[in-house]
């Protein structure tokens, strides 16, 4: 094993979080899967963690649906050889939230005025935001669960892979009581309507909520507040945790791009934000990669001794078409890569494009099996389409 | 005349047997008569690239199209396929009568306060205060209600003495699945969450236009593969049982067709395991091109699977597109995918 492959190997002997991210439709959660599973392979006890509204990974591992707690995986039949293990996980943002709410409550009463209020119920798992503070939330506790030696998480399904670096702290600011309780808690002292609050600009914004939004929205919404009142101190104890986790030696970020223009500009911003942000970062994987295997056109050998003859002349052509279609691509692939490579400066893993799916365990190991060179990528998974 | 006879063909065909049966161009024509079509599917199947092409095909039927995308401001990905630099806020002519925006939450969110309080000054006090930036900027779904008002108005915009709409058709590149589904799902919350007021009102008649069979449609889009094919049927089922807007079609993107013919593919496989060795015409190693050629007979069945399965799985019409062997995608292949498009 040598370059990119050797320091992500090294990653997941070593680290205990490694934080998968991209952008969305890169192959973030397949990455994330087989990285686990290579690690449970090499002997380490690791949990993959994903925030999943489509429940992508329950599909990558062939499950039909995965628990909100970790779950143990059966590598019998597909890594028989496996030293470790592997357990995997979806995360429910809104038992996470509930769970941090019933944690930080300053009393039962405090606790159950949350949990009932209508507009946590309806929106506490639609904040905007919420599933990628609830990821750091969980992360945290999974750090420190004696089960597992290795947490990998697979961050949200965002558009942007910026997101869910921003939402967090999109979210913290919304809940930030310390600013609304004179926004709001002048408003509404003991469910009396005054438009005394603490400056003209207060008040304007004030009347534009009455006025666009309404006034038993804006009621509940003052109740949601005020129960939350207390509450951030805990809020803001969590997320200096998780700020000082995440740029832990003992963490490493995986930058999953695909060999695309939009994807690798996406790639270059979000990895310049992890190092302003000063996040550990381990290497970059390019996934589906056409030319990376087993379809790899190698150019500049000498002519052998010319099997033409055994090939007719119509298939010749036909072979030639789609050689040439698949060397275009992966030389239009190649340049956006060396892009992304050069002006990152960073470890950077090609992974092909196989020729079938990945979403079972099997396909998982060929395609940790492909980033560590276990098997050539002439041996992707060629199941029988049912 | 021919034309007439086909479209009555067309009814016939509709009385008699499923929507899945009708023949494609009558189906083209019928989901480019609504007003708004929201595509929706897996992040990185091709949204943006389906709604450029279907915007080309309403546009050469002498429609004014709008092509909405939501997104931060530096990708704006429809622009470019049609060869422009990116679209920001305001719409922009990219071709004649196909026009885009590009709706930033946030930004759509100040236009919105502008609009309310008229003084300049004012605006500017709100715009500026920390309060608005925390609290709006988070509040849950308050951008997303914001930009699916703005694109209802603009559904309702009129232009000149006859009272026409400016737009035919809007086409709306809704964000990727997960995220999608709670973006369209979030008037039904604030219908709930507020029942009255001014933002239930407006959640209400986002709603009635979202199922508004007549007004909008949703097209489905996926590539042929596992993922995006559940996320699609995924998607499709949320989306008619808890938004109740209705589907018309599917597109599936980046499907392979046949190359070679059996025989052919017969003598790649014989020839692989004879490990034959040689060179072809231009020096092209005989090895290199047969892996070639079992990647590509490999996506071509896996496209003809995934064909099969949403077939079975939706009653709806489906359109293969082709995948394009280029990095970079432009008007030439925005072209030829809106050919494809009327061709089907």
């Amino acid at each position: 094993m040598k370059g990119p492959a050797a320091v992500l190997a090294q990653a997941l002997a070593e680290r205990s979080i490694l934080v998968v991210c991209g952008a969305g439709g890169v192959g973030k959660t397949t990455a994330a899967a087989a990285l686990a599973v290579q690690a449970a392979v090499s002997g380490r006890r690791v949990l993959v963690c994903t925030i999943d509204p489509s429940r992508r990974l329950a599909t990558s591992l062939g499950l039909q649906k995965l628990p909100d707690r970790p779950r143990r995986l059966d590598l019998r039949t597909a890594a028989p050889g496996a030293a470790g293990e592997a357990w995997a996980m979806t995360l429910d943002t809104k038992r996470t939230f509930d769970a941090l709410v019933e944690r930080h409550a300053k009393s039962d009463e405090a606790r159950d005025r949350i949990l009932q209020n209508r507009f946590y119920q309806k929106v506490s798992a639609a904040l905007a935001g919420s599933h990628e503070y609830m990821a750091m939330e969980k992360l945290l506790e999974l750090s420190a669960d004696e089960r597992f030696d290795l947490v990998v998480l697979d961050t949200p399904p965002t558009r942007h892979a910026l997101d869910f670096l921003e939402a967090p702290g999109r979210l913290m600011g919304f809940l930030d009581t310390s600013v609304l309780r004179w926004f709001l808690k002048p408003y509404f002292v003991a469910g009396r309507l005054t438009l005394k609050v603490a400056t003209r600009t207060g008040a304007m914004a004030m009347k534009l909520v009455d006025k666009y939004l309404g006034l038993q929205f804006l009621q509940d919404l003052s109740e949601f507040f005020l129960a939350f009142e207390g509450m951030y101190d805990g809020f803001k104890e969590r997320a200096a945790a998780v700020h000082a986790l995440l740029r832990d030696p003992a963490t490493g970020f995986v930058l999953v791009a695909s060999p695309a223009r939009v994807a690798v500009d996406e790639a270059l911003y979000f990895h310049q934000r992890l190092r302003e942000a000063e996040m550990p970062f381990v290497a970059t994987i390019v996934n589906r990669v056409h030319g990376a295997g087993g379809t790899a056109p190698r150019r500049g050998r000498r002519a052998g001794k010319g099997a033409r003859a055994d090939v007719d002349a119509a298939l010749a052509r036909a072979l030639l078409e789609a050689h040439e279609d698949l060397s275009r691509l992966a030389r239009a692939e190649e340049k956006v890569i060396e892009r992304l490579e050069d002006q990152t400066d960073e470890p950077l893993l090609r992974l092909p494009e196989l020729e079938g799916d990945v979403h079972d365990l099997r396909g998982l190991v060929v395609v940790a099996d492909m980033m560590f060179g276990g098997a050539p990528a002439a041996n992707a998974p060629r199941r029988k389409a049912r | 005349m021919a034309q007439k006879a086909h479209a009555g063909e067309g009814v016939a065909t509709a009385e008699a047997t499923t929507t899945a049966m009708l023949g494609w161009a009558v189906l083209l024509d019928d989901l480019l008569a609504r007003r708004l079509l929201v595509l929706s599917g897996k992040g990185g199947v091709g949204k943006s690239l389906m709604g450029t092409a279907l915007a080309v095909a309403a546009q050469r039927r002498g429609k004014r199209v709008l092509l909405v995308e939501v997104d931060t401001p530096p990708v704006a990905e429809a622009s470019r396929f049609l060869g422009a630099s990116p679209v920001g806020g305001e719409e922009r002519e990219l071709r004649p009568n196909l026009l885009a925006v590009n709706l930033d939450p946030p930004r759509v969110m100040d236009d919105y306060v502008r609009h309310v309080v008229r003084a300049d000054f004012l605006a500017r006090r709100v715009l500026d205060s920390p309060i608005y930036h925390r609290f709006f900027a988070a509040a849950p779904g308050l951008p997303e209600l914001m930009v699916l008002g703005k694109i209802m108005t603009l559904e309702d915009a009129r232009a000149g003495w006859g009272r026409k709409p400016r737009y035919d058709l809007i086409v709306l590149d809704a964000p990727a699945t997960g995220h999608g589904l709670s973006f369209l799902k979030v008037p039904q919350t604030a219908v709930e969450t507020a029942p009255v007021g001014p933002i239930g009102a407006n959640a209400r008649r986002v709603l009635s236009l979202l199922r508004d069979p007549e007004r909008t449609a949703l097209v489905v889009v996926a590539v042929p593969e596992e993922m995006a094919v559940v996320e699609a049927l995924e998607f499709h089922r949320q989306a008619t049982e808890q938004v109740g807007m209705s589907a018309r079609a599917v597109l599936l993107n980046a499907c392979h067709e046949r190359r070679f013919s059996k025989a052919q593919e017969a003598e790649v496989l014989r020839l692989t395991a004879e490990g034959a060795s040689g060179r072809l015409a231009g020096g092209v190693e005989l090895e290199a091109a047969l892996a070639a050629a079992r990647h590509l007979v490999r996506r071509e069945r896996m496209t003809r699977f995934y064909e099969r399965r949403l077939r079975r799985a939706l009653d709806l019409p489906l359109v293969s597109l082709p995948f394009l062997f280029k990095e970079e995608v432009g008007p030439d292949e925005v072209d030829l995918l809106a050919d494809r498009l009327e061709a089907a």
